[in-house]
């Protein structure tokens, strides 16, 4: 982009144009690794060993983060609904305050931005690696198709592992709420269950964890592009890291607004 | 007793890291008041940590806004029979803690993992030793500025955090609820309390920030590969700092300004 030599009443069209060239570019880019996944998809061909390795490294590594992170969440939506339950004297709704913002909105969404940050982060620095140090050509000239040996196992363990460690983060997280009810409010675990299970049903879990789905597949798809187009070497991969965390953020919370508008 | 050995393990180490940041922590504060302190490299540090996050910041924050009042306005109806009450409850919550919390975790993904990638890449080509040959500490010369244009620019991102949000939650009020925009703007339930405990968060989250990813950018050993996990590893923890501190501010701002 020749800027400089700009006079100043263009170069705001210019950078405005120019950012939205390079968010449709990714965009695109994004769509057409999807459809070659998907290709691959039918029937499928994955590597066995990779994606073993892939799920251990993602899923079981990731658990003590989201092991905290969720005792936390649950902990945190207690307290900021104590002001209010105190002044509506509504202790019996408690329950359903907490469960209802843990499992359908920000259990999912926090844990989803935990993993971005664990699992995409590190996944775009890896095959960016690859990328920067030709291991990806030396892929191709060996007759291996990158995208079915290296994306799709990863993909796939990325969307499975999310979607399990929701379901022990919800777990993990109603715990969270429960104690800090007690220490906090003097609400009886019973009476808290209570109006958990009374007040919410299945689909309030479901929600959530459908949006885990779609978290996951969002950042399996920024990560592995941002990671496979790395260009300009060393430098290159750290700023395609950082591209791909804010890629993954955002795409995590306009889906989150589509799907929580669609789920109802 | 191998199942033993791997907690243990893990709890030293977890105490290990606490302990180095909370040393870091200190030096950088110590540095940040009596040291020199490069203003042009604070002027940069602001432009790159506080105007390249606006429109990030804008696009999350008005999503989060309208996710939840969509939210709880639906849960609110199986309750209450009119929405008059969103507003202001929206607004309280939305100041007490949501604006800050949720808009640093997005500036903890951001600015974290730029700050530890960009001095994880000056570890790795050596640049940190040869400022250290000049007698220059990478904390004063590096840190500093980072963590005194962080400690502002977070500061005033995430006030504008919690007016974008409010904003967007306003509009989804009264386009899918047909809440009316003066029943919406109630501040009734705001209190000083709530302020302070709302700006405390954004003093602390936009301290903690800088501070967790210099360390961990510091900490880089090994080529790029180094590189890439020390950002990984700056996002996770300052997302957790800001965690953590929310936790505690909250449950702190709930015993000294309870309702």
């Amino acid at each position: 982009m020749s800027a400089v030599s700009d006079p100043w009443p263009l170069r705001v069209p210019r950078l405005i144009g120019g950012a939205a060239l390079s968010i449709g570019e990714q965009l695109g880019g994004l769509a057409v690794l999807s459809g070659k996944i998907l290709v691959r998809l039918f029937p499928p061909r994955i590597d066995r060993h990779e994606l073993v390795r892939n799920l251990h490294k993602m899923g079981v590594k990731s658990l003590p983060i989201v092991v905290v992170t969720a005792v936390f969440v649950g902990a945190i939506m207690v307290i900021q609904a104590a002001p209010l339950v105190t002044r509506f004297n509504a202790r019996g709704l408690i329950g359903w305050g907490a469960g209802f913002a843990t499992l359908r909105e920000v259990g999912p969404l926090l844990i989803a931005l935990m993993f971005s940050g664990r699992v995409g982060a590190n996944n775009t620095a890896e095959l960016g690696t690859m990328v920067v140090t030709s291991q990806v050509d030396a892929l191709r000239a060996l007759a291996i198709d990158p995208i079915a040996y290296l994306v799709l196992p990863r993909v796939l363990a990325m969307v499975s592992m999310l979607f399990v460690l929701t379901i022990l983060g919800d777990v993990v997280a109603i715990g969270g709420a429960i104690a800090a009810a007690q220490a906090l409010l003097d609400v009886d675990p019973r009476s808290f269950m209570n109006s958990l299970l009374v007040l919410l049903d299945e689909w309030d879990m479901m929600t959530g964890l459908i949006k885990s789905v779609v978290f996951g597949m969002m950042i399996a798809l920024t990560s592995c592009h941002f990671g496979l187009t790395v260009t300009g070497g060393a430098p290159g991969v750290g700023r395609a890291v950082n591209a791909s965390v804010v890629a993954a953020a955002s795409g995590i919370f306009i889906l989150d607004y589509f799907s929580t508008y669609l789920l109802g | 007793m191998s199942a033993l050995t791997t907690t243990g393990t893990a709890v030293l180490d977890v105490g290990r890291d606490i302990r180095d940041i909370l040393r870091f922590g200190a030096t950088t504060i110590r540095f940040a008041i009596r040291g020199r302190k490069d203003w042009k490299m604070v002027l940069e540090q602001m432009h790159e940590i506080g105007n390249r996050s606006v429109f990030f910041i804008t696009v999350t924050m008005g999503f989060i806004g309208m996710i939840l009042v969509f939210q709880s306005s639906l849960q609110a109806l199986k309750i209450v029979p009119d929405l008059s009450l969103v507003g202001a409850t929206y607004a309280e919550i939305l100041i007490r803690d949501l604006a800050a919390s949720i808009g640093a975790m997005m500036l903890a993904t951001r600015v974290g993992a730029g700050i530890a990638a960009e001095i994880g890449s000056m570890v790795v080509t050596e640049q940190v030793d040869a400022l250290r040959m000049c007698s220059a500490d990478p904390i004063e010369y590096l840190v500093v500025p980072r963590f005194l244009a962080s400690l502002l620019m977070t500061f005033c991102l995430l006030i504008w955090a919690c007016f974008v949000a409010y904003m967007a939650g306003m509009a989804t009020a009264h386009v899918v609820f047909g809440v009316n925009y003066y029943t919406f703007v109630n501040f009734m339930l705001v209190d000083a309390g709530d302020v302070i405990v709302g700006l405390t968060k954004c003093l602390a989250y936009g301290a903690a920030i800088p501070i967790v990813s210099a360390q961990r950018g510091l900490a880089t050993f090994g080529g790029s590969e180094g590189v890439g996990w020390a950002t990984t590893s700056a996002v996770v923890s300052s997302s957790l700092a800001v965690i953590v501190l929310q936790f505690i501010i909250s449950a702190l701002g709930y015993v000294i300004f309870p309702g």
